[in-house]
């Protein structure tokens, strides 16, 4: 995987559940998404964006977690984020 | 008027949280985070890039309250605010912040117009990997919040100078904690 443009970010990742997986990846060979390398470094900003994703996608609403995750995927391919 | 049906009397993003208890408090959150908790990037910086990225974004709520935000940050001097949403290559601030204010532009555009060149621009400006971080993601957050209030055609008070008491206090106090009247208009919807 080609670095990200900040070394300082995926260098210094605190201590975290995405940081665990980041190790567990390294340590297997396999790539992963590089989103975690954001959520493991700031992740005092980063753990709300997770509560927040978390009550969206999956709280209570009429919608189900299946239609939310279509808005999501629709929105992310025009917005050209194939991750 | 708001697309769906909102608290009276509460204007744009405090409307929605009034609506949504559940994600007003991570978004409350989020922006403590990015715009008031200490570090080397001043809290006008920080006011300054968020008012940038949502003037490009034409989100007029956004924009005016975090302007008057800066202004307060800046004492009160309302003109440089102007100033920076017009063409901050030109304005009195800091060569960092320009360049700063620069890879924020281009993530309002789409986060993929960054290329390496404007992180070597700032880095240069002596901009480190925390603050080229913190500027790329208060840019990404704030295009979420403009296009929150203005997706839902949120109310916002039309005159610049209303807003400066609110902002007074948030400069001071920060965003954490849902305020008393948005916390009374959550009550009224249960």
């Amino acid at each position: 995987m080609k670095p990200i443009f900040l070394p300082e970010v995926e260098n210094n990742p605190q201590p975290s559940p995405t940081t665990d997986l980041i190790r567990a990846a390294q340590s297997a060979g396999t790539e992963y998404p590089q989103i975690w390398h954001l959520f493991a470094y700031r992740a005092q900003a980063t753990g709300n964006l997770g509560a927040f994703t978390q009550e969206m996608m999956r709280g209570e609403c009429p919608l189900s977690p299946g239609i939310r995750e279509l808005i999501a995927a629709f929105t992310s391919y025009g917005n050209d984020c194939p991750f | 008027m708001p697309h769906i049906q909102l608290s009276e009397g509460l204007p744009g993003i405090r409307g929605l949280f009034a609506f949504r208890p559940e994600t007003a408090k991570p978004l409350c959150e989020l922006a403590e985070v990015l715009l008031h908790t200490p570090g080397t990037l001043s809290l006008a910086e920080r006011e300054l890039i968020a008012t940038y990225v949502s003037s490009e974004n034409d989100c007029y709520y956004c924009q005016t309250a975090h302007g008057a935000i800066a202004a307060c940050h800046l004492e009160g001097n309302e003109k440089l605010v102007l100033n920076v949403k017009r063409d901050f290559e030109h304005a009195a601030v800091s060569e960092k912040l320009k360049s700063l204010l620069a890879i924020a532009g281009k993530v309002q555009r789409g986060g993929k117009n960054v290329q390496a060149g404007d992180v070597e621009r700032a880095r240069r400006q002596g901009a480190t990997d925390q603050e080229i971080h913190d500027t790329v993601l208060i840019a990404a957050a704030f295009c979420m919040y403009n296009r929150y209030v203005d997706g839902l055609a949120t109310w916002a008070p039309p005159d610049p100078a209303s807003y400066r008491e609110r902002a007074a206090k948030v400069a001071r106090d920060g965003y954490q904690g849902i305020p008393a009247d948005v916390q009374a208009a959550q009550a009224g919807r249960t």
